[in-house]
Parts: C-alpha cells; structure tokens; sequence
C-alpha cells in the first residue's frame, strides 16, 4: 500500500470509530432515563453494538499502525477527534436521539453494504459483520421515526423540531475526507455521492410517509471533522475522566 | 388515564426444531413494535432463530387445579350451529424445575372457542401432565420474519457477542487491604459489583 493510501486509510478509519464511539456515548445517557424499559434496554442494546462497531474500526488502524484503540478513545483530545457534528449533539428528547440514530443508521447501512466490496478484505469482511445488526437497528428507528411522525400532534411536533435542527448537520456524513478520493480510486472505500443520493431519496419516502416536512432550509451544514461543537469537549471529559484518572482501573 | 401500552408475551425458539418458549413480556404500540422490543429484551445475548409476540388479554391460561375443578371443561365440545372451527396453539408446562421459560409449544388444536380448544389439547397433548395451560388463537399471534436476511440480522450477531455476557466482566479484585471493622461489613472488594 501506498504511503498517501495508507495515512488516507488510517484517518478514514479513525472518523469511522469516532462516529460510533461518540454516538454511542450519547445514546448511552439514556440508561435508566428511557420512557419506558423496553425501549431503554433496547438503546442500551444499540449502543453496545455501535461500541463494538467502533472496535473494529480501531483494530483496523491498529492493523495498520499500532495505535491502541483504548489509547484512541480515552486519551486523545478533542480536537483530534474526526468524528461529524451531528453525534456530538446532546442527546435532546427521544424524538431527537430516535431521528439522529435513524438518519446515521440508514447511512450507515448503505455505506457497508458498498463497503463489503472493498478492494481491502480487512474492511470487507468488518463491513460484512457489521451490516447484518446494523438493518435490524435500521428497523427498530425506522419503525420509530413513523409511529412518533404519525403518533399525537406533539409527537409529530418534536420530531418535526428535530428535523429541522439536524436536517443540515447529517449532510456532513457525505462529505469526504482530505484523502479519500485516493481510497475511492483504489476500490478501498465507497464513493460518498451515489450513497447520498439512495440516502436522500429512502430518508425523504419515509420522512414524507411519516408526515414530516423536509427542511427548506437546510440551516448549518459543517463540512470538516477537524472542527467540532463544544458538546464534544464536555461529552469527552465525562467519558475519559475514569481512564484519565486510574488508567489500569484498579482502584475503587 | 392509564398510559401504559398493552402487555405482549414473548415466545422464543432456541433452534429449529425446538419448540417455542415463553419467555417473559414486554409493553408495546403495536405488534411489529412487540417484535422488535422482545428481540432486543429477549434474544439480545442467548440464542434463538424465530419470536412469537401475543397480546397477552388474547392468552387463555388454566392450571392443572383449575382444569380439576371445572367439570364443563372436561366434557364433549358442542359447536353452536353455524359455527366455524378457528385454529389454537397450544403452550404447556410439564416441570416444576426452576427455569428460565414457562410454558412450550406443543402443537395446534381446531376448535370452536378456547375451552374447546383445551379440551381438544388435554385428548391430544397427552403424553406428559400439564401443569398449566395456555391457548392462543394462531390468528392473534404474530412472528418474525423466518427469511434467512432477518435470522442473520436479528438473531446471528448474539453468537458471537461474548462481551455481553456477564461472566465477561468477571474481574480480578485488587481493592486495596481491609483496614476498618466497619468496611468488611459492606463487603469491600466484592468481584462482581
């Protein structure tokens, strides 16, 4: 492998991990807060596979480069972090985590299910491993984002708000990394504009189904991972103060 | 108002050719709600390949006691004129034994109602005691989807999912030695907390 391809891949890699760790994290605030039991398990649920989904990315840098993927988590700072704005949002009222964790998982289901062709079988077969839970979290939001879209006046109303506030900040899923266009012309990842477009027109069937209105105005649109919202310093000195302070966890 | 959303039992099946168990309730909207909820209440680490969800006001249940005391339920079924027979499945538990599951599916029965249908059940299913009994109208039960897509997605990844069973966790106590009276009466440096 190239050294220009290798260091695209790696810092793919790390925006791959950085997504699902930071948006497991946040959906993990809702442990022993869901509205009602089953459904707080099953968030639980979700965020442990992301979790893992997140490891694999990791082992896949560390394939590459040697980095520890506890390292990566608990001991980077904020503004080496690649993850996209749109994880880092305060996990708001269950229409808002409900609508991110449907917008990211139907991206995130299209972009593995190109992925599994990947020139580089490392990432083919991690793709192949994760896409199989990621449709039946694709599912459970999907099934979600309806019956709160056709559910009360108040729950159409908070779904709607929260649309319109994450509307802009999903589209930062499609925007490529410095580099990628080096993995895409070596068949390592898929391209980002055909993944949109299946994206655009699934999210705008079920959304409209749902009866919610696409924003007009897309409002903030950030483009590039390297800058970030203030959540994710606090979001990060809540989960890293344990390693930080007792890295080998010993003492309690 | 009561705000809670109906109760549905959950049945899972282990492997093909196991019958399906009960395995506990959930609350939910509506039936692919209850399908996805138990799946992820029920099936998040154990195995299983197919769930069964009912709305548990649609579950008619007897105990061996009840079934002794009501002579009407052990006599000949007589179908009002007109009727037409609907099909039941029939859930029994044989086994005191402390268990995870209460009762499993032993087959289906044609009847005219739900009485019937244990009266057909206790005639066919007779090969063990029940201890209790459960029919449901197979028209009321609704299941996953059997398509090898879904079994992969729903069920396979708990396999290998070790991480979230939780002798995973089991860890090695290094908490630092007992000094007070008072902290061994709290049980300091208990493994599994």
């Amino acid at each position: 492998m190239k050294p220009s391809v290798k260091d695209a891949l790696i810092a793919k890699l790390t925006a791959l991990g950085d997504d699902e760790l930071i948006l497991a994290h946040r959906n993990s605030e809702w442990v022993g807060h869901g509205p009602i039991l089953e459904e707080d398990i099953a968030l639980a649920n979700i965020v442990q596979d992301e979790l893992g989904h997140a490891t694999l990315w990791y082992g896949l840098r560390k394939e590459l480069d040697g980095s520890d993927p506890d390292q990566l988590a608990f001991f980077r700072d904020a503004n080496e972090y690649r993850c996209c704005e749109l994880v880092e949002l305060p996990k708001g009222d269950w229409a808002f985590t409900m609508l991110r964790q449907y917008l990211f998982d139907l991206y995130e289901a299209l972009w593995l299910e190109a992925a599994q062709h990947s020139a580089y079988k490392p990432l083919a077969e991690a793709a192949q491993k994760i896409i199989r839970e990621e449709r039946f979290h694709l599912q459970h939001t999907r099934a979600w984002v309806e019956r709160l879209g056709l559910g009360t006046e108040e729950s159409n109303r908070r779904l709607q708000q929260a649309l319109n506030f994450q509307w802009g900040y999903a589209q930062q899923l499609f925007v490529p990394i410095p580099g990628e266009e080096l993995l895409v012309a070596e068949g390592i990842v898929p391209e980002l504009g055909p993944i949109r477009e299946r994206w655009l027109e699934l999210v705008t069937r079920h959304l409209q189904n749902a009866d919610l209105k696409l924003p007009i105005n897309p409002g903030y649109q950030p483009t590039s991972r390297a800058y970030h919202t203030e959540h994710l310093w606090s979001i990060l000195a809540e989960m890293q103060s344990t390693a930080r302070w007792e890295p080998e966890a010993k003492v309690w | 108002m009561d705000t809670q959303w109906p109760r549905w039992e959950v049945f899972k099946q282990d492997a093909p050719g196991k019958p399906h168990q009960a395995v506990g309730s959930v609350h939910a909207a509506d039936p692919e709600h209850a399908l996805l909820t138990a799946r992820n209440v029920f099936a998040r680490r154990p195995q299983a390949v197919s769930m069964w969800v009912v709305r548990a006001e649609e579950v008619f249940s007897w105990t061996k006691e009840e079934i002794a005391q009501d002579p009407a339920l052990r006599g000949e079924s007589r179908p009002a004129l007109g009727s037409r027979p609907t099909t039941y499945l029939v859930f029994r538990k044989t086994s005191h034994k402390r268990s995870m599951t209460f009762v499993d599916h032993v087959g289906e029965v044609e009847a005219y109602s739900p009485q019937g249908a244990l009266r057909e059940a206790l005639a066919r299913f007779s090969d063990a005691e029940g201890l209790v009994w459960w029919v449901v109208p197979a028209e009321k039960v609704y299941k996953s989807d059997p398509s090898q897509e879904t079994v992969e997605s729903w069920f396979d990844p708990a396999k290998e999912k070790t991480y979230k069973q939780q002798q995973y966790y089991a860890t090695v106590s290094a908490s630092r030695p007992k000094r007070r009276k008072e902290d061994e009466a709290f049980g300091e440096g208990c493994a599994h907390c």
